[in-house]
């Protein structure tokens, strides 16, 4: 053990180190923000209710702080300087242990050699050399600590050295891909603080993943990751609407013109030195082979953005773990994957490189304040039986379109009217039902997209005030003026389609005042389980829902 | 010791017989075993010090160079003086250091009675001589051969007569004044080395292959021309045939004196491995100190509806001990350490009941109600005693069963002296500071070089007096003893007596130790920090006796109080569901609030999630939602949010819609009116019962009590059949009737504390006085008693002796028989005759005694000069 003068612990530090690697952060504590910011390089900010913030230490995000520069020492400084009570002993040594492990393994070019994969510690190269998995993804040896690697298999050597616990660092750097000139437009607006604190941390780390609140202004982040690397880019969206944005986006923000930015969709296959696909498009397999991959290769992209980077479909990781030597962007509003696949966006897309509570950003008014409300409807009688008699599989379906839930939603819009409202939902016949009764129209997946854009613009301009959406709205849809949302359905318990949704009515509005959320769920049931599984995502962000009982509503209303 | 005013001793018993109370107290209680029972005199305590076990123990027990020494004295003449000794040990140019630590070591083997006899004429005894020379089968550490005499005691005569000749002397008549000549030339260092210097280079290369030992080599039937020539001239000798042996004697002459390659002097010093202040010690050990107590108290908590049930060879299954790793979120090996430590200090035992669980014991309870600080030291030092090792869980005994937590075969009885070596050796570097782990194991090998080495001294075929096990000794790092240290190590950081792996002032405090600050200034001031080092440093921390040890254990507790968190009575509830304790909560709220929500996360706060489920679960203890809401809105240090208020009256809406009880009977009619009448006849009250429904009421009598109350009432009913019937037995915390701890077993008998020493070595200078003390011939006596006879003399006699004695207060020896016919010979001092009985002082049982005059079988006084 090296002697070092150790800082002795505070009384009373705002900081308390569990056991089970949380770190708990008292917020109200005046030394709350010094310890946040010694804090955050290295853990994971896991939930923001109002008092007591919690985060969690995991292997990721030590490796994070290292490929950031921290070191061990800094770390154990940081919480034994903060914390309030002793830091357990085992936890100290814990993470030294981690994070010593990365960077023992680096991929570097080598003048003669190409890659190579070298070592400071030649038994850890012995280790994972005897992996069967890694065999077959590298060639000679050129010395005792280096081996070469096959170039194709960077992204695949990363993905497995991280899965055996030896996290590689990546030196090879980056080919520069083929310049074009991008600017962004700053007339009458600017990159906000966090914004520009986000792609200066992208682009000073080589690649990662910048996480922002919905609403936050990520496609503003891409466009000047774009300006900074000035070169050729392949932006990754979920669907065509969002692509069309993204465009939109492009144009109005930056230099670039209509005729620099191509869609590669599935009704356009432009190649442009700007392109924007979706994921849909690349992800689509004709006897057993992915026929539109040839894109990645069709130019020399210097920058590859994924835009939501947690709905990143499987094939895509594939694809990406070929593309190493490119920069790469993950944008996205949370890193929380239903699949749990956090560790290959770590190793494939890249480390966090930014993230900022979603409260910390509404304090500085960029998204706007939020009302969540959880109305909770009664079946009736004869429904309850109906309910309980359901096969397992029609359960949700069958409570989550229950009768009741249109009167609710009605009672909304009343009380709303005059204010831009959506209301979201996830089975077509119910919404279609909704549709007609709020007399609105209903966007679906059968709406064709100039239907939809049409809509869209309409809803914009105010010409109508309600409009019907099903899931196929749920990403990357700009509408700036909606206040009201009212989810009377979902995909079941997914968190990130809650946070995506109550992205909807964040963006901050022009009178500033406050957006409304409501979630229409029938008491008792799995709708209910349901809900309280999607809003755990929002309620650890700081967002509290109030619960009113739809009597209490409807009687108001 | 030999003092000018005694003659030398002539043996062991003498020697004893020569010294103070004071240095017999010392023996008996480095080697206690030699009062269990207490010898009646010198010379049986003489001669149980020279048994064979007792002697093995007492070996194991020293440290490296006081062994060293013994094994010295072995290889030496017997009785060697103390000058040949120095020389053994320091060689022939002398060693600073052993010549300094040697008359330690050589008073430390006084002491223990394994020497005796003067500077002039040191002996070993016997039986450690035997055990320690070397022999063929048994080479002794020092690795020298036999004596020249002994080799030649089987020879030939014309043989030795032909190497003495070769060898240049004089041949003699007989073969042992030519084994003696020959001795004394190679005892001479000068001719050895005209001798050596003679001998072909290749020659002394033999030599100096044997010279550290294995002494023996193997010869063909025509040896080399350089074996022939060592051979011929006896610096070799056969043994048996085709092997030779490098004689004592030439070995010493080519070691320059020494028996030991490397005599060590000097225990390895304690390097201080880092530092850290005292603040950052204290503190981490009593955070861990607290997460002990919070993890004991989770495990018994788990276990409080029934723990695990015990295995039918004793003991936890693996399959449990992982669950119950899994539920302390701790590896298996830590989950064996918190099982076995609640099982030391009596939190838990088995409930000896037919279907046997392991539940908590009474005692846990009562512990739960004393403060913090207190509940630590009651682990704390059931664990510094306990010979129960959690370590070896998991492993295999001698028969290759499976050792299981709780189970038996877990004692290891060197561990308390481990525990207690390693620590006190913690206390001793400066304050704060962290020896690596190698460091301190070095050091205790040193200090019990045979016990670490799984106790070789014995024979082969004897066990090694501690209860090592066949599969426990292996490699150099992997011994039971080493094992012991590094649990020890590991252990005390996670009970919090160290931390940061420096000896935290509670833990200090635990030993019974000095202050921090007393222990640096009396250390020594070097840089290493070590234990100051007198062979057997009358300083050096004994373990305490079990009084002490309360004291030091409360002492402990004060100092750790202060260190550990104040208990909170707040939480910090959030709209996520979730509360936060910032810190130890006190303890009704910690329980109450253990009902209405999980544990989320454990550690310095607890964070709590409420959830339907836990919710329900406070309303089911009997908690009302108005309860719920009183006690959220007083412990809460912010307002109650309101998902967690609406939760709570959810849940409550539906608590209890539906009713569960018990009843034995049930009385069913379809005329409402006639229930009616029932239930408001007042001969019905015994039934107890209730209306459930118009036609129903449930009764808590059972069914045939039921029929024969209504058939008393006049009515006339009929019985059903049972089904429906309903029974729920309440879940109570299951206890095990009261049990007491498990005892450590000690390996030999435990050190006696000064008023038993004192007692011991009074009785055996009684006994020893009535044995060998010269008796008055009585006037009336024609044959004086012989030694071992009973007195005799008549009652009349005897009356009038004891009434002397009462008034001159002077012993008398008696001869007595007791109630079952055992005689035995006595020293009392008569205090009062009366009524045909003798109240006297027993100087041979220490204790005022009555005896009837009539079992008195004679009486004697003593020799005036005894007295």
């Amino acid at each position: 053990m090296p002697r070092h003068p150790e800082r002795q612990p505070r009384v009373n530090g705002p900081l308390i180190v569990q056991s089970d690697k949380t770190l708990l952060l008292e917020v109200d504590h005046e030394q709350a923000d010094d310890c946040r910011r010694a804090i955050a390089p290295f853990a994971e900010l896991e939930r923001a209710p109002e008092h007591i913030h919690t985060y969690r230490l995991t292997p990721l995000g030590l490796w994070n702080a290292r490929a950031a520069g921290h070191d061990a020492e800094q770390v154990v400084d940081a919480l034994v300087h903060y914390s309030r009570y002793p830091v357990p002993h085992a936890l100290l040594v814990d993470i030294a242990e981690t994070m010593d492990r990365y960077g023992r393994l680096t991929l570097s070019k080598h003048p003669a050699h190409g890659l190579v994969l070298t070592t400071t510690d030649r038994p850890v190269l012995e280790e994972v050399l005897r992996s069967k998995r890694i065999a077959p993804l590298v060639g000679n040896r050129i010395d005792p600590d280096t081996v070469v690697v096959h170039p194709s298999e960077r992204g695949q050597i990363k993905q497995t050295l991280l899965k055996l616990g030896w996290p590689a660092e990546d030196l090879a750097g980056y080919v520069d891909g083929e310049a074009h000139p991008i600017e962004l437009a700053e007339d009458g607006w600017a990159l906000r603080p966090y914004q520009k604190q986000a792609v200066e941390n992208f682009w000073h780390g080589g690649s990662g993943v910048v996480v922002l609140p919905c609403g936050a202004g990520k496609t503003l982040v891409g466009a000047g990751a774009m300006a900074q690397a000035s070169s050729t880019t392949l932006i990754l969206v979920t669907n065509t609407v969002s692509a069309r944005q993204w465009k939109h986006e492009l144009v109005k923000r930056t230099s670039l013109t209509e005729d620099e930015i191509g869609e590669y969709s599935g009704t356009r296959k432009e190649i442009r030195p700007v392109t924007i696909a979706t994921y849909q498009v690349l992800t689509t397999r004709r006897k057993g082979v992915y026929p539109h991959l040839e894109l990645f290769d069709s130019r020399d992209w210097g920058l590859i953005v994924y835009d939501e980077v947690h709905l990143l479909p499987a094939p895509v990781f594939k694809f990406t773990a070929d593309l190493q030597a490119r920069r790469r962007l993950g944008l996205t509003a949370t890193l929380v994957r239903e699949d749990g696949r956090e560790s290959d966006v770590f190793s494939l897309i890249g480390p966090k490189r930014f993230d900022a509570p979603w409260k910390e950003i509404e304090a500085q008014g960029y998204i706007a304040p939020a009302d969540c409300v959880e109305v909770r409807v009664n079946l009736t009688d004869s429904e309850r039986l109906a309910y309980a008699t359901a096969e397992a599989e029609e359960k949700y379906r069958f409570c989550a379109t229950t009768a009741t839930k249109r009167k609710v939603t009605e009672a909304i819009v009343r009380r709303f009217a005059g204010q831009q409202i959506l209301v979201i939902g996830q089975y077509i016949d119910q919404l279609d039902e909704l549709g007609e009764h709020l007399n609105a129209p209903v966007i679906k997946g059968e709406t064709s997209n100039a239907q939809r854009e049409k809509l869209f613009d309409a809803f914009r301009e105010g010409e109508i005030s309600v409009l019907v959406v099903s899931k196929v709205a749920n990403f990357s849809i700009d509408l700036p003026e909606a206040t009201v949302a009212v989810q009377v359905s979902g995909t079941f318990g997914s968190r990130q389609e809650e946070a995506q949704r109550l992205g909807r009515v964040l963006r901050p509005k022009a009178d500033g005042h406050q957006a409304h959320f409501y979630s229409v769920v029938a008491r008792d049931t799995i709708d209910q389980d349901f809900a309280a599984h999607r809003q755990r995502f929002l309620a650890e962000q700081g967002y509290s829902y109030r619960i009113v009982d739809a009597d209490e509503l409807l009687s108001e209303g | 010791m030999s003092t000018a005013d005694h003659p030398a001793p002539r043996s062991l018993a003498e020697a004893l017989r020569a010294r103070d109370d004071h240095s017999l107290a010392a023996l008996l209680r480095s080697r206690p075993d030699l009062i269990t029972p207490v010898p009646t005199d010198l010379t049986q305590l003489a001669t149980r010090a020279g048994t064979r076990a007792s002697v093995v123990r007492a070996l194991e027990r020293l440290d490296r160079f006081t062994l060293q020494t013994a094994e010295a004295l072995a290889v030496a003449a017997d009785p060697a003086s103390y000058d040949e000794l120095l020389g053994l040990m320091g060689g022939d140019d002398g060693d600073p250091a052993v010549a300094a630590a040697l008359p330690g070591a050589v008073a430390g083997l006084r002491e223990q009675a394994l020497v005796w006899g003067g500077d002039d004429r040191l002996r070993l005894v016997r039986t450690a001589r035997e055990l320690l020379a070397p022999s063929p089968q048994h080479p002794s550490p020092t690795g020298l051969g036999p004596t020249v005499q002994e080799v030649t005691a089987g020879m030939s005569p014309g043989r030795i007569q032909e190497i003495v000749g070769t060898a240049g002397l004089a041949s003699t008549h007989d073969a042992v004044s030519a084994a003696a000549a020959l001795t004394a030339l190679f005892t001479d260092r000068a001719q050895m080395d005209a001798l050596l210097g003679r001998a072909p280079a290749d020659s002394l290369d033999v030599l100096d292959r044997l010279v550290w030992g294995p002494p023996y080599g193997q010869v063909t039937a025509d040896p080399a021309a350089r074996l022939r020539w060592l051979l011929d001239r006896g610096l070799l000798l056969p043994t048996a045939p085709g092997t030779v042996v490098l004689p004592r004697e030439v070995a010493l002459h080519l070691r320059a004196g020494r028996a030991h390659r490397a005599p060590e002097p000097v225990p390895p010093v304690v390097e201080p491995a880092g530092t850290h202040t005292p603040a950052v010690v204290d503190s981490t050990a009593a955070g861990q100190a607290y997460t002990a107590l919070a993890t004991v108290e989770e495990l018994l908590k788990d276990w409080d509806e029934g723990g695990p049930a015990v295995l039918r060879a004793g003991g936890l299954s693996v399959r449990d001990l992982k669950r119950t790793a899994v539920a302390l979120d701790a590896s298996e090996p830590m989950a064996a350490f918190w099982v076995e430590l609640a099982y030391t200090a009596g939190l838990l035992a088995s409930d000896g009941e037919a279907d046997e669980r392991y539940a908590a014991t009474p005692a846990y309870d009562e512990w739960l109600e004393q403060p913090p600080a207190e509940r630590w030291a009651r682990l704390a030092e059931a664990w510094l005693l306990a010979t129960r090792t959690a370590g070896v869980v998991g492993g295999r005994d001698a028969k290759e069963r499976p050792l299981s937590a709780l189970g038996p075969g877990l004692d290891r009885s060197a561990a308390p002296e481990v525990r207690h070596r390693v620590l006190t050796l913690l206390a001793g570097l400066p304050q704060d500071t962290a020896p690596h782990a190698d460091v301190v194991l070095a050091r205790l090998r040193w200090e019990r070089p045979l016990r670490a080495r799984g106790g070789t001294v014995s024979r082969p075929g004897e066990s090694g007096g501690a209860v090592a096990r066949p599969g426990e000794t292996g490699g150099e790092d992997d011994d039971l003893r080493s094992r012991l240290v590094r649990w020890t190590l590991s252990e005390a950081e996670t009970l919090g007596v160290t931390g940061r792996g420096a000896l935290s002032a509670h833990g200090r405090a635990l030993l019974g130790a000095p202050g921090p600050r007393a222990a640096d200034t009396d250390g020594p001031a070097g840089p290493g920090g070590r234990l100051p080092f007198p062979h057997h440093p009358a300083s050096r921390l004994e373990p305490l006796s079990a009084a002490e040890q309360t004291v030091a254990a409360a002492a402990a507790a004060r100092l750790l109080t202060p260190l550990l968190p104040e208990p909170l009575d707040h939480v910090l509830l959030q709209a996520d569901l979730t509360a936060v304790a910032p810190g130890p909560l006190r303890r009704p709220l910690a329980d109450t609030l253990g009902v209405l929500a999980d544990v989320e996360s454990k550690g310095g706060a607890t964070v709590y999630r409420f959830t339907p489920g836990s919710v329900r679960r406070a309303l089911d203890a009997g908690r009302t939602a108005s309860d719920l809401h009183a006690f959220l809105a007083t412990h809460s240090r912010t307002p109650v949010p309101q998902p967690l208020a609406y939760l709570i009256d959810d849940v409550a809406r539906r608590h209890g819609h539906l009713r569960v009880g018990a009843a034995s009977a049930y009385v069913r009619c379809d005329d409402d009116a006639l229930l009616n009448e029932i239930i408001a006849d007042k001969r019905a009250a015994a039934l107890r019962l209730r209306r459930l429904a118009p036609t129903v009421l449930a009764a808590e009598a059972d069914p045939a009590t039921l029929l024969e109350g209504l058939r008393a009432m006049g009515y006339a009913p009929a019985a059903e059949s049972a089904e429906g019937d309903v029974l729920i037995a309440r879940a109570h915390a299951h206890r095990t009737p009261p049990r007491t701890a498990p005892e450590p077993v000690p390996e030999g008998p435990p050190v006696p504390d000064p008023t038993l020493l004192a007692a011991a070595i009074r009785a055996i200078r009684a006994g020893d006085l009535a044995s060998t003390a010269p008796r008055k011939v009585s006037a009336g006596d024609t044959a004086p008693p012989a030694g071992g006879e009973l007195p005799r003399t008549g009652s009349a006699e005897t009356l009038a002796t004891m009434q002397a004695a009462v008034l001159t207060g002077e012993a008398v020896w008696i001869g007595y028989v007791n109630a079952e016919g055992a005689a035995s010979q006595r020293v009392i001092a008569p205090v009062r005759v009366e009524g045909g009985f003798v109240t006297a002082y027993d100087h041979t049982a220490d204790e005022v005694r009555t005896y009837p005059l009539h079992r008195i079988t004679g009486v004697a006084e003593l020799a005036d000069e005894q007295q």
